[in-house]
């Protein structure tokens, strides 16, 4: 059965009191909205050639669905360009993936967000910031397209805080987190590449961002140095599970690290290696399942799971590395995935342009 | 002015409630846990309770890998053919 015509909303030709109508309507998420006005809307769409009922995601348990009309509204909502809207398209074409699971790391009490990481020429096409201040506001595609998929997943998808979105205490990136792969002196392949698209073609990874870990090391010069701190942040007690990991270097890490030969494939190595706890400390903490352990340990297991340790996730390929950030400060970061287990795997998608 | 509405515009779909059980009296339990911490735990001490008061039988036991996802149709077809109904909830 197809879907109804979008509804659309009369409102006074006043931008002030439609900003105030949207919040009365429970469509933000806390800041004002642009207002949804059906020109700009149509503008955004005509980013897509595809018709605006075709179905990009579906709710896994309510089937609700969103169509690209309707990732055209959130999106203008949230401040978007047209020329945003393939990269929002292409994060929600990967969140629905059935592995990255968006119901659950949405609706858990762990708090996570979707993190986008944009691999590849379309990032700087539009003007996305992956140097200084990475995280921080200031640019408008990683804010804006950020904020979108948590407009999607409140409006769209009706993940409500404290009725379907149960998390504790959430997380600052649950209003926007979104960045750019630096590729300007990026040593290693881009992301992009090294998820084998073509040529050209730039992509964007959607990760469930449990939060936030700064690693900072200002003395270290060998990747051993620096690449052991980010594993000490790896394995804290509060963060080790069995999930995945993305670590993103500050220029000055990755310059030491691929400064002295060291490849990707390497660094993950060595950060699976390193980052663990053994079996009796992780009991001392009361985190110790058995299960786990022996999905890490069992037959068919990485051979770098040393026995008597639990390891931060099941294998090196589980901690996406790359680079970002601005070129000065000692300042690295680990974000763990969401979940005390494999609850969500991150996903990949093209962006069409 | 005119603005577009962002909420999902779903069709109307059809959902249906199963029958309830006419009487538990002899009825085939299945339980279906989800892998946290005292699900199995948890769920086997409720169905101790049908079985002692209601005289119920535990069938099936099926374990979800991952706690936060539906379950998968198969396993809930496997359920359904063998159990007259299923318990099941969070358990941490």
């Amino acid at each position: 059965m197809a879907a109804l015509a979008p509804r659309i909303h009369e409102v006074p030709d006043d931008l002030l009191a439609a900003i105030d109508y949207c919040y009365e309507q429970g469509w933000t998420d806390g800041l004002p909205v642009v207002p949804p006005a059906v020109d700009r809307v149509n503008a955004l769409l005509a980013a897509d050639s595809r018709a605006p009922q075709t179905v990009i995601a579906r709710h896994p348990a309510t089937g609700l669905e969103l169509t690209l009309h309707a990732a055209a509204v959130n999106a203008v909502m949230a401040g978007c360009l047209p020329e945003y809207l393939p990269v929002l398209v292409a994060a929600l074409e990967a969140m629905d993936r059935p592995d990255f699971n968006f119901h659950g790391s949405t609706a858990s009490t762990g708090g996570s967000a979707p993190l986008l990481i944009v691999s590849g020429p379309y990032a700087d096409e539009i003007g996305m910031n992956g140097d200084v201040n990475l995280f921080g506001p200031g640019n408008r595609p990683n804010a804006t397209i950020g904020r979108a998929v948590r407009l999607i997943l409140r409006n769209v998808f009706q993940m409500l805080p404290g009725i379907s979105d149960k998390s504790t205490q959430g997380n600052p990136g649950k209003y926007s987190f979104c960045i750019a792969e630096r590729a300007r002196g990026n040593p290693w392949p881009l992301l992009c590449q090294a998820q084998g698209y073509g040529n050209g073609v730039s992509s964007v990874t959607v990760f469930a961002g449990g939060g936030f870990c700064n690693v900072e090391n200002h003395g270290g010069n060998t990747p051993e140095q620096i690449l052991g701190s980010v594993a000490d942040a790896m394995a804290n007690y509060g963060c080790i599970t069995l999930g995945q990991s993305v670590v993103i270097l500050a220029p000055e890490h990755m310059h030491i690290i691929a400064g002295a030969g060291w490849t990707r494939e390497q660094a993950q190595d060595f950060l699976f290696s390193h980052a663990r706890r053994s079996v009796e400390g992780m009991k001392e903490v009361g985190k110790y399942r058995e299960r786990e352990y022996d999905r890490q340990h069992g037959e068919g297991a990485h051979a770098r799971a040393e026995a008597g340790f639990v390891h931060r996730g099941l294998a090196p390929d589980d901690i996406l590395i790359t680079m970002g950030g601005g070129d000065a400060g000692g300042h690295s970061c680990f974000i763990p995935s969401w979940s005390r287990g494999r609850g969500s795997i991150m996903q990949h998608a093209a962006i069409r342009t | 002015m005119q603005l577009y509405s962002p909420l999902s515009t779903p069709p109307k779909r059809q959902a249906v409630r199963a029958p309830a059980l006419a009487d538990l009296k002899g009825t085939r339990i299945g339980i279906l846990e989800n892998g946290k911490l005292n699900a199995e735990e948890m769920l086997s001490e409720v169905a101790a309770l049908f079985v002692e008061r209601h005289g119920c039988t535990v069938r099936m036991m099926s374990s979800k890998s991952n706690a936060s996802a539906p379950a998968p149709a198969n396993m809930l077809v496997a359920l359904a053919q063998d159990v007259d109904f299923l318990i099941t909830g969070l358990g941490d």
